[in-house]
Formats: C-alpha cells, sequence, structure tokens
C-alpha cells in the first residue's frame, strides 16, 4: 500500500488525479449507460411516439406487456434460448475440449482454425446461415440424406455395438480394467461396421429411401420442445459461432489439472467416469462458471441473427426480448411504441441482472463445494 | 395575410428564377429500392429532368433497401426524413395520423387525379399526398411453356376452376419441370380471391368477418399447392410469384405492370402474355386490389416550395406518360385514363391495358386497411403461410386469424 | 470419455500386480501402449472433423459466392468457376476480345470466335441457331439505370464455319450434330464493355452439347442457350460475383460505388474506437487500478453493470441523444455510444499486475500522476494497449447492433455489415442475389482475417486467460 496520507494534500491530489483520469470515459458512460438506463425507466412509465410529448401512464405500459402475444412470445423464447444454448454449449464444449486433449500434434493449427467462426462478424455468420438453411439448402439436403441411408445407419450403428461389445467381453475375460469404449478395439469394430455397411449397402440390400422434400427451418411456426423452429436453427448458429472459443478456453484449463491426480485417482481404482466426475468437472469449475455466465449474457442479448433473419422468418417465430424492444421502437409500417419498448427493456435488464445474480449465487456455492 | 405579399413576392421571384436558374434548390427524395430506384432515376433524368432543371430544382434520390415505411417513419421522427417521400397506400394512415405529411398545396393537382385515388390520400378534405400510379393484378404467363406443354393458355373467361386445370396440365406434361403458379403467403396476391366472391375486409360494425366467402377463396387458393397447380414460392428459392416467372420455375405469375420492367431485366428473351384475373365460378366476378403509392411533402421540410412544386412535377402528365410507356405503371391523371398508347398491341401495353381494366372490373378494392396498416394483413398471411407449408389445416389457421383480427380491431367480446 | 490422460499410464502398468490382486491381470505393457495411440488417434480424428466442420462451412459458402447461381439445388461441386478448363477458354476468349486474359471484356479491336454444338434426334433436321448479342446488363436494375454502354450497340455477329459431325445423344443413339463456330467483331471505337452477353435460339429439341464456354443459364425451356459474358478473362469468370457486388452496388444518385464506402466507414469507427478506446480505457483503468478516491467502489459497479445489461436496453435514449447532437447517420455517433466497460476493466486488471515500486519511486521524486502515468507507466503498458487495440478493432468491425440503429441513409454512409443486410433484402418481392450477398460477405471478413492472422497468438491467448478471470 502506499505510504500517503489519503487525507492529506497528497491524497487530495490523488483524488483529483483520478476524477481527471476517469472524466472523459466516465462522461461517456455517465451519458449512454446510466442516464440513458435511467432515461429508459422513465420511458416506460409514457406514452410516447417521438412526435407528440411524452405522456406519463404510470404502470400501464407493464400492464399490456403482460396482455401482448408478443411480449409473453419473446420472453418465452428468450428465456428458453438463453438456456437451450448455454446448455448445449458449455456440455459440448467441454465434452469436445476431453476428446481433443491429449493431442500435441497439429493442435496449433487446429487452435487458430477452430478460432475463426469467432472473428468473423454476426452478420456474415448469419447470412451464411440463412444461406444454409434455404428450405432447399445444404441443410435440408443433409437431413435428407440421413432420413434416407436410415437404415444403413441403423445398420452401422448395430454392428459396431455388436463387434465392441464382444471385443470388450473377450478381453474383460483375461484382463481388469477395460473401458467399453476401449479406443483400440473401436479402431475394429469401427472398421468392421463400416465395411458391413458398405458392403450391403452396395449391393442393395440394405434400403435407401427416396425422400426429396424441402424442409423449412426458418419460415415456418412450427414449434419444437416449445421453442419456434427458426430459433432452434438460430441456436445452431449460436453454438456454431460460440463451441470453438469455449472449447479453447476449457482445453486451458485442463492444462492446468496436475496430471498426478489422475495417476492417484486410478491407482485408487477409480473408473475413468469417476476420475472425469471427481476431478475434471469440479476442477474446471471456475472456467464453467465464465463459460455460463458468457453464455447467459450473450444468449439474453439475441438480437443481431434475429434482425439479420428479417422477412426470412415470421416475427413469432424469431422474436426475443431485446428484438421485442427494437420492434416496439421502431416498428414496420407504425409509429413508434416507445413506452412498450422501454417497458419490454427494463423486463430485459431486470431478466439479465436476476440470472447473473443468481448464477453468481449458485456459481459461489458450487466452487466452495 | 401578413405573409400573402411575401408569397407573392416569392412566387414572382421563383417565376424569374425559372427563367434565370439561379443557385438552385436541393430538394432530398426517398423511395423504394430496387426497381423503383431505377424508375426515380429514369423520371428524374430523362422523362422530366428538364422541367426540374427550369424550375431550378435539384434533386438527390435516396432509395431504401428493406422496409421502407419503418424507415420513413423512423427518419421523420429524427428530423433527417427526406423533403419529399413515397407513401404507400396501406400504411399512409400511421404518417398522416401523426401529422407528417404536408397538405398538397397546388389545387389544380388535386383535382387532376382520378377522384377514388386521391380519395385514399385525403383525411378531413385535405389532399395529403399525390398518388402518383397505379397498378393491379393481371395473369401474366410464359407462352412458350404453355407451347410446350400443349396446354390453352389463360384467358380472360377461365373461372377459378379452369385457370387451375390448365395449370395442373401444364404441370403435369412438363413432369413438375415447372410448376404452374409460385404461391406466396400474402394478402397482396391472395386478395382478389377473397374479394372476387363478394366478401368484404370490414363490415358494417368495421370487423373483419371471416365467413364461408372468405374461406372459399382461401381454401381455394392455398388448395392449389395440393393440386399440383402451384408450388410454395420458397420451395423454388423465389420470394415472390413474378421471380418464380423469370427463372422459368413456375408459367404463371399473378402480377401487376411491374412485370413489363421486371422480365426485361430478368429475362429478356422470355415470350409472354398477360390476361386478366380469373373469374369465380358462383358469383362470376374477377377481383382485384389496387395499388397505388404517393408522393407526401415532409412537412418540417426547408425547401417547401420547392418540394412542393416537384411532387407536381413528378406527377405531371409527361412524368405519367413516360412511366406508362416504360411500362411501370398506370397514371393517376383522370385525364390519361384514356390514353393512344394503352391501346396497342405490344406485350407492354397488353399487360398495362390489363392492368388498368383490372380496376375497373368486378370486386376492386384499395389495398389500404384503414387505421390498421400492415397488422391488418399479418393474421390472414400467417393464416396462408401455415396451411401452405402443411402445418395447419384451413379451418384451424383461420381460426386463429379471426382471433387475432379480431383482437386487433378490438371485438374479442 | 477416453482421453489420453485418463487411461493407465505405464508408470501404473509397472506396478500392475500389487494394484490389481484377482484372477485376472492388468493388461501387458504393450496392449496397453496400443490402446494410448488408439486414443490419440481418436482425439486427433476428433480434432481433424471439428476443423473440417467449421472450416468447411466456409469453405462450402465461399464456393457458392462463386457460382452464377448459389442457390442452385442441388449443390454442386463441380462447376465452371473452379474448372481449368473453363478458366483457360475465358482467358483466351477475353484476350481475343480485346479485354486481356485476366478481367476480359469486349473492346475496340475484339476479334473472337466462339463456337458450340447443337444436335438433334436421329430423323429431325438440324436448324442453324438464331444468334444476337443482347442488349443486357447483369443483376439489379439499378446497374440498367447507370449503365451507358453495352457490347451489343457494337458488336457484329457472322458465321464463319459450320463443321456436321455425329454425337452420341442422351438415348446412347448417334445424332447428327453441326458444330458453329462465330466471329464476332468490335466495329470502329467505342470504350471496352465489361460485358459480351450472347444468345443463340434453337427450335425445341434441339440440344446444345458442347460450347468453347459453359454456358450460363438455358431460357426458353432449353431453347435459348445463354451467356453472360463470352469474354470473361480467367479471373472475371472465377471472381464475377466479387467484380459484380464492387461495381454494381451502386448509390443511383451520384453513380458512386457504395461497397467501397462501406469498407471506408467500417474503417473509420474501428479506427475511432480504437483510438478513443486505448486512450480513455488506459486512463480510467489505471485510475480504477491504482489512484484512491472516494467513490471509486460506485465508478467500479457501474462499470460492471454495464457489462451484463444489453444494449438495447438503453438504446431508445442513446437514439435520442444521437439525433439531437445531429449525429445520426455519422460514423462520430457509431464511435461514442460505444460503452467500452470491458476494455477498462482489462487495463484494471493490467495495471493491478504492474510493480508498484516504480511508481511509488517517481511519486516520491516529486512526479504528478499525470507524470508518473504517461512517462512511467504507459511505456511499459504496450502490450495490453496492443491487445485492446485488436479487441477494440474486431468488435468495432463487427458491431451490427449500432451501425443498425444509428445509420440508415445515404446508402453510402451505412457500414459493411449493415450494407450486407442492405444487399440481402434488395430486390423486388425480397429475393436476394446470393452472389452479390456471400461475394460481400467474404470480401467484409479480409480485415479481421489479416489482423487475426498477424496476432493470433495474441488474441487467442488473451481471449483465454480473460475467460477464465
Amino acid at each position: 500500500m502506499a505510504d500517503t496520507d489519503p487525507h492529506g494534500p497528497l491524497g487530495a491530489a490523488e483524488r483529483r488525479a483520478a476524477w481527471l483520469f476517469l472524466a472523459p470515459f466516465g462522461a461517456l458512460l455517465g451519458v449512454f449507460f446510466l442516464f440513458a438506463a435511467a432515461r429508459t425507466a422513465w420511458f416506460s412509465l409514457t406514452d410516447y411516439d417521438l412526435f407528440s410529448e411524452a405522456r406519463f401512464v404510470g404502470l400501464r405500459n407493464y400492464g399490456a406487456l403482460l396482455t401482448d402475444d408478443l411480449f409473453l412470445l419473446a420472453l418465452r423464447n428468450s428465456l428458453m434460448f438463453a438456456v437451450i444454448v448455454t446448455t448445449a454449449q458449455t456440455v459440448l464444449a467441454l465434452i469436445l475440449a476431453v476428446f481433443v486433449n491429449g493431442i500435441v500434434r497439429g493442435r496449433g493449427a487446429a487452435r487458430t482454425a477452430l478460432y475463426f467462426p469467432s472473428i468473423v462478424s454476426s452478420t456474415v455468420m448469419t447470412l451464411i446461415f440463412i444461406w444454409l438453411f434455404q428450405r432447399r439448402g445444404l441443410v435440408t439436403d443433409a437431413a435428407n440424406w440421413v432420413a434416407n441411408e436410415g437404415a444403413a445407419i441403423a445398420c452401422f450403428a448395430l454392428v459396431l455395438v455388436a463387434v465392441q461389445t464382444a471385443l470388450v467381453w473377450n478381453a474383460r475375460r483375461r484382463y481388469d480394467g477395460v473401458a467399453p469404449l476401449d479406443p483400440y478395439f473401436l479402431i475394429f469394430a469401427v472398421a468392421a461396421a463400416l465395411a458391413v455397411t458398405v458392403l450391403l449397402r452396395t449391393a442393395q440390400i440394405l434400403p435407401a429411401g427416396e425422400a426429396d422434400e424441402p424442409i423449412s427451418w426458418l419460415n415456418t411456426r412450427r414449434t419444437w420442445l416449445g421453442m419456434p423452429v427458426t430459433l432452434w436453427s438460430v441456436a445452431a448458429i449460436n453454438v456454431f459461432t460460440t463451441i470453438p472459443l469455449m472449447m479453447l478456453l476449457y482445453l486451458a484449463g485442463l492444462q492446468s489439472i496436475p496430471r498426478d491426480l489422475y495417476e492417484a485417482a486410478e491407482i485408487d481404482g477409480a473408473s475413468r467416469r469417476t476420475a472425469f466426475l471427481r476431478i475434471t468437472v469440479p476442477l474446471l469449475a471456475p472456467v464453467t462458471f465464465a463459460v455460463v455466465t458468457l453464455g447467459l449474457i450473450g444468449t439474453l442479448q439475441m438480437f443481431d441473427q434475429v434482425a439479420i433473419l428479417g422477412n426470412a422468418a415470421p416475427i413469432e417465430s424469431r422474436v426475443t426480448l431485446a428484438y421485442y424492444t427494437y420492434y416496439n421502437a421502431f416498428p414496420p409500417g407504425g409509429a413508434p411504441r416507445i413506452g412498450m419498448a422501454s417497458a419490454g427493456a427494463i423486463t430485459l435488464a431486470v431478466l439479465t441482472l436476476g440470472i447473473v445474480f443468481l448464477q453468481r449465487a449458485l456459481g459461489i456455492s458450487d466452487r466452495a463445494a | 395575410m401578413i405573409d400573402l405579399p411575401i408569397r407573392l413576392l416569392a412566387g414572382g421571384f421563383a417565376a424569374l428564377s425559372a427563367a434565370v436558374p439561379a443557385t438552385a434548390e436541393t430538394v432530398r427524395i426517398a423511395g423504394f429500392g430496387g426497381q423503383d430506384a431505377a424508375v426515380v432515376n429514369g423520371l428524374i433524368t430523362e422523362a422530366v429532368g428538364d422541367r426540374i432543371a427550369e424550375a431550378g430544382i435539384e434533386v438527390v434520390y435516396e432509395p431504401i433497401e428493406g422496409d421502407f415505411s419503418q424507415f420513413i417513419l423512423n427518419a421523420l421522427s429524427a428530423g433527417t426524413a427526406a423533403d419529399l417521400f413515397y407513401v404507400d397506400i396501406f400504411w399512409a394512415d400511421a404518417v398522416f395520423r401523426s401529422d407528417q405529411a404536408a397538405p398538397i398545396a397546388d389545387q389544380s393537382v388535386a383535382d387532376a387525379l382520378l377522384p377514388n385515388l386521391a380519395a385514399a390520400f385525403t383525411r378531413d378534405g385535405t389532399l395529403l399526398g399525390i398518388p402518383k400510379d397505379f397498378n393491379s393484378l393481371n395473369v401474366n404467363y410464359n407462352v412458350d411453356v404453355f407451347e410446350e406443354a400443349g396446354v390453352d393458355v389463360p384467358d380472360a373467361d377461365d373461372t377459378w376452376a379452369e385457370f387451375e386445370e390448365k395449370l395442373v396440365a401444364v404441370s403435369d406434361a412438363l413432369d413438375g419441370e415447372v410448376a404452374g403458379l409460385c404461391l406466396v403467403p400474402d394478402y397482396a396476391r391472395f386478395g382478389p380471391f377473397a374479394l372476387a366472391t363478394g366478401w368484404e375486409p370490414f363490415d358494417a360494425d368495421g370487423r373483419t368477418v371471416l365467413d364461408e366467402d372468405f374461406r372459399r377463396a382461401f381454401a381455394f387458393y392455398t388448395g392449389m399447392a395440393d393440386s399440383g397447380a402451384g408450388v410454395v414460392a420458397a420451395d423454388v428459392g423465389e420470394g415472390w410469384m413474378g421471380g418464380c416467372m423469370s427463372s422459368e420455375k413456375a408459367a404463371v405469375a399473378l402480377e401487376g405492370g411491374w412485370m413489363i420492367a421486371h422480365l426485361r431485366d430478368a429475362a429478356p428473351s422470355m415470350v409472354w402474355n398477360s390476361t386478366l384475373m380469373p373469374r369465380d365460378p358462383e358469383t362470376g366476378d374477377r377481383g382485384n386490389l389496387i395499388f397505388t403509392v404517393a408522393w407526401a411533402v415532409n412537412p418540417a421540410s426547408e425547401v417547401q416550395d420547392a418540394a412542393q412544386e416537384l411532387a407536381a412535377i413528378l406527377t405531371s402528365p409527361e412524368a405519367q406518360q413516360w412511366v406508362l410507356e416504360e411500362g411501370l405503371a398506370i397514371p393517376s391523371r383522370a385525364d390519361l385514363a384514356d390514353n393512344e398508347w394503352l391501346q396497342g398491341d405490344d406485350v407492354a401495353q397488353v399487360a398495362s391495358r390489363n392492368a388498368f381494366q383490372g380496376t375497373g372490373d368486378g370486386q376492386v378494392m384499395p389495398y389500404e386497411f384503414g387505421e390498421y396498416g400492415g397488422a391488418w394483413m399479418e393474421p390472414i398471411n400467417s393464416a396462408l403461410n401455415a396451411v401452405l407449408l402443411g402445418e395447419r389445416d384451413v379451418d384451424a389457421a383461420l381460426a386463429d386469424a379471426q382471433a387475432a383480427l379480431d383482437r386487433l380491431t378490438g371485438h374479442d367480446g | 470419455m477416453n482421453g489420453a490422460n485418463a487411461l493407465a499410464p505405464a508408470a501404473a502398468a509397472a506396478d500392475a500386480d500389487v494394484a490389481a490382486p484377482g484372477p485376472r491381470g492388468r493388461m501387458p505393457l504393450g496392449a496397453l501402449r496400443r490402446r494410448q495411440l488408439a486414443a490419440l488417434f481418436w482425439g486427433w480424428l476428433a480434432l481433424v472433423g471439428l476443423v473440417c466442420l467449421f472450416l468447411g462451412t466456409f469453405v462450402i459458402a465461399f464456393l457458392a459466392s462463386l457460382k452464377e447461381d448459389p442457390l442452385e439445388s442441388p449443390f454442386r461441386f463441380v462447376f465452371p468457376q473452379i474448372q481449368p478448363s473453363a478458366w483457360f477458354a475465358a482467358a483466351d476468349l477475353g484476350a481475343q476480345a480485346g479485354g486481356g486474359a485476366f478481367w476480359g471484356g469486349f473492346g475496340p479491336g475484339a476479334d473472337l470466335l466462339f463456337s458450340a454444338t447443337w444436335a438433334v434426334p436421329p430423323g429431325e433436321t438440324l436448324e442453324t441457331p438464331v444468334v444476337e448479342v443482347p442488349r443486357r446488363v447483369p443483376g439489379s436494375s439499378i446497374a440498367r439505370a447507370l449503365t451507358t454502354d453495352y457490347a451489343s450497340d457494337h458488336a457484329a455477329v457472322e458465321v464463319v464455319a459450320v463443321e456436321e459431325t455425329t454425337v452420341t445423344g442422351p438415348d446412347g443413339a448417334l445424332w447428327p450434330a453441326a458444330r458453329h463456330t462465330w466471329r464476332i467483331t468490335h466495329a470502329g471505337g467505342g470504350p471496352l464493355v465489361d460485358r459480351l452477353p450472347f444468345t443463340a435460339t434453337v427450335p425445341r429439341g434441339q440440344v446444345l452439347i458442347d460450347a468453347d464456354l459453359p454456358v450460363s443459364a438455358m431460357e426458353r425451356r432449353g431453347r435459348t442457350a445463354s451467356w453472360s459474358n463470352l469474354a470473361p478473362g480467367a479471373l472475371g469468370l472465377v471472381f464475377d460475383n466479387y467484380r459484380r457486388v464492387w461495381n454494381e452496388t451502386v448509390d443511383i444518385s451520384s453513380g458512386e460505388r457504395l461497397f467501397p464506402w462501406w469498407l471506408l466507414n467500417s474503417f473509420l469507427i474501428a479506427a475511432g474506437r480504437v483510438a478513443m478506446i486505448v486512450a480513455l480505457a488506459s486512463l480510467a483503468g489505471y485510475a480504477l487500478a491504482r489512484l484512491r478516491f472516494g467513490g471509486a467502489g460506485a465508478v467500479f459497479a457501474a462499470v460492471i453493470f454495464s457489462m451484463a445489461i444489453p444494449p438495447q436496453v438503453t438504446f431508445v435514449s442513446n437514439y435520442l441523444v444521437i439525433r439531437d447532437l445531429g449525429l445520426l447517420n455519422t460514423p462520430w455517433g457509431v464511435i461514442v455510444v460505444f460503452t467500452f466497460s470491458a476494455h477498462v476493466l482489462l487495463m484494471k486488471q493490467f495495471f493491478e499486475g504492474f510493480p508498484r515500486e516504480i511508481e511509488e519511486a517517481a511519486i516520491a521524486d516529486g512526479a504528478s500522476h499525470w507524470q508518473v502515468f504517461r512517462h512511467v507507466v504507459l511505456p511499459n503498458a504496450r502490450p495490453a494497449l496492443v491487445t485492446n487495440a485488436i479487441i477494440a478493432f474486431q468488435a468495432a468491425w463487427n458491431d451490427f447492433f449500432w451501425p443498425f440503429v444509428l445509420l440508415s441513409s445515404p446508402p453510402s454512409s451505412l457500414t459493411v455489415q449493415v450494407g450486407l443486410l442492405s444487399l440481402r433484402q434488395q430486390g423486388a418481392g425480397g429475393e436476394s442475389d446470393w452472389g452479390l450477398v456471400l461475394a460481400g460477405a467474404f470480401i467484409s471478413v479480409v480485415p479481421v482475417v489479416i489482423v487475426f492472422l498477424i496476432f493470433q497468438r495474441r488474441i487467442v491467448d488473451n481471449q483465454l486467460s480473460e475467460g477464465i478471470k
């Protein structure tokens, strides 16, 4: 600690310097964040269309929100989207990181390549995905292929499981510690399954479907598990963009776990699953905390992709809270509804802060455990 | 009264400056992007370029891609809007209600307009925008496709059933390589079928009732996807009927006069023709929608007079005749209605004539929905979309739409 | 999960007899080693698979951006733009047409020979194709409004040779065929025109077999073969969409190209943000890290809060402030509206790790806080400043929301991200010209990719350590 007296003349100079140093940033933060947040709160209590004067209406806008179908839809969509995407990207990133961990050769190049999606703008990513998700686009082709090759895929899976089980069972008669997914046997199992499937498929014994249906991924009102299919597609864009970064975060975390912990566990006879659950997951808790926090904040403000979709999808299938705010501030073909927009914005702010606080509380207790 | 002498002075000055173009006054105008950008550009450079220069006006044109209504209301509230801008009939109300259009000063301009068009942009007896032209839908068809399929081309006497039959026959004869028609979930294309049944958008109480007549039209339109007469436009990678026709994915497109310019650009070698919309077999009537866009003057404009004058020039007989002969839209001036050009046999002339006749034959309504604006169409479009995508049946979709419309119009009991 | 480190290491295997009593033994050392290698193989395969998935998406989209119709279905992986034979033909025709082998074009002195072969089923007669250099513009109607020079005004076409042959028809039989060769010349002076469109129309049933340059589209149900440009040049063939998005996205009132404007605006905004953030974030970060003052806690709280609250919450007020300052549709508004709390936090963390003794020595020598900051701290903060600048550049270049809200007109005031969106919304009926959209998207990525490749170590490492903190 510095040895100057904070109440002496030197302390005054320090205070003055501090405020001067902070002044430019503070002014911007004051105008564009504090004042803006306060003004949004005020607008949310008024009826205002940008043309005539704002009129105080109390809490009427909040009441109107509760009866606005689009708002309720936006709230529901936002929450589901945040939970689904955050969960998916966290779990997938962790699994992939564990999988890839231990590879030394080619890792630097892979890291650069995997980082690529996170430097590309959301506009470009979304445009590419809109193109991929055309009703007759490549994603549809892929889905049709899977549907058509259902028999072959099932055959592959069956042979794979059968061969692997047989090999593992045989080895277990003689040795301890043979994992069900023994990596060495898996090579033979996959090769065998592949050979059998290709053989049966070329001999036309396995039937192939002829589905060639266009599929609506974006322009649709369908829902799946309670969330619009459109938003599932947006979730795919989101997970695609964020997984590499999160995976790299986990990889860095895995590097810092001391290797002898696993060795000790091995000596104690712990299975790899146990080691994963008891060592890897708890020691990665700080990374998980960061990943989940980033994920929740990022997904709750989902806006860019939804706005870029624009008329490519119905509003009900893509509306999120952030977009609801914009949609009311600048509605197509109507006068601005600033009051409703602001009430939606305040809801979004409260929701974000609430979730972050809640998660922080849970996250800390998790880390203490 | 004080400003009268000043106005006279200003008028005198304007007359003087017309003779000797002094410093040109810059008038910013805003309109749609895409094809309209080229049209307005042609208008201000070719058709009436001299008159604009004589008036001492320099025009800066801002074509807007994307949602124009959102853009212009935004710009009006921000005070950055152009001096003269498009107002589409179906969202005009949002602009007029917030007093964002100056009254049209020149009474002679107002008097020259077709009365029903002028009425659409008049509030409390004041004309707030000059309709620049108008359009309606007709049946545009690819002659080569019908010839190859050996099917009679659509004609003005076709009923819905006959029209559908021809489309199915085309599609069948060509093994589905070309669809009969691309279907879009849009009231702007489906509307004429609903109107042909005698259905009216609003009943006496101002409620929208999706009755039996509406249901019949709705079932026919969406049913064309099942009968093989049509495909959903998005299925063949297109966003509108005209795109399907110009890319030869569909034999027919229900579009307006803008198809003339579109096909000239997108499918210059296509041999095509047009005819009137098919008739409802029960009422024997056709239906149609009148599409129109007006020029409105920004009341906050600093070059008010120049903007008013420019609006008059852009809707003058020369300008409108040019637009007509370019094959773009029908003049809104009554004195141009009886037009020699419209009698010709060129495909552009036939298509324009059909668009003109379409507005006077059968059940025709302007493409506007009063205070509700475009929001009124949303439930109907949404229902069309759900049924065309096979996600809902007709009755369920219409029940949803009826409920949404009732909420919108405040008739939910 | 079969991460390699979870496998029994050799050390554990060595005392297997101690650790695992019982009838069954541990695997022999060789078998364990094989398992380790196998696990590595699977991990490596997974990594390759991931890289293929993540980069492959971009590669496929890039291929599509070269196609004349990126929406074609089914998707072809082999198309003229990636076929060397087509490159050579295009280069040859471009050179003959007087436009050069690279970018092609049709200009004075052009004298090119072009051949194509049509066939008919046996027993039918072959008709001579009716050919024309049509008066066409590519793509948008804006291009029509601004195009003044047409190849059709200068081109003369004549048949120079007709060679009768037979070919194997689609049904396997021998079909009579004729190979027509046309000579296209440029009459007199005139400018170099980018494109030489060409159409050849035959009666129904006559089939185009082969041509010197792959046909662009079949019109009139296969009767009219249409080449959008007979003299493309090699690059003009491959990067046609790129050239189009650069040349044909124009402001109709000024005739100016928009894409360079969009890139410039993006650069200006990114540069402005970088300058603002590097200067102000380090000042603020230093104050928060080192200087003691009442209210530091409140300022810090505001910084943290502003990072969690989405910009959509504050945008209405910010829009109005920018509007009232008259900064709508200018780069300035987009620059200042961005709250850079995360950057302040980054600098604060950096300064906290900075050895304190040097500063204290300087203070003891009577230096002011500003002098300490300017002459002692800042020169040593270079790595943090560079990192901050890179992240700020990337974020500003990729920013969508603020330009979307604050920039709308004229079209030359947009940034490249919002400009791309306007490309997607272009066209009657809302269909997009995907060739332009995808080509524009790939051009827009170039600057961030360059920055990334130069500074990749720093970016990746920093993001990783930041995330964990």
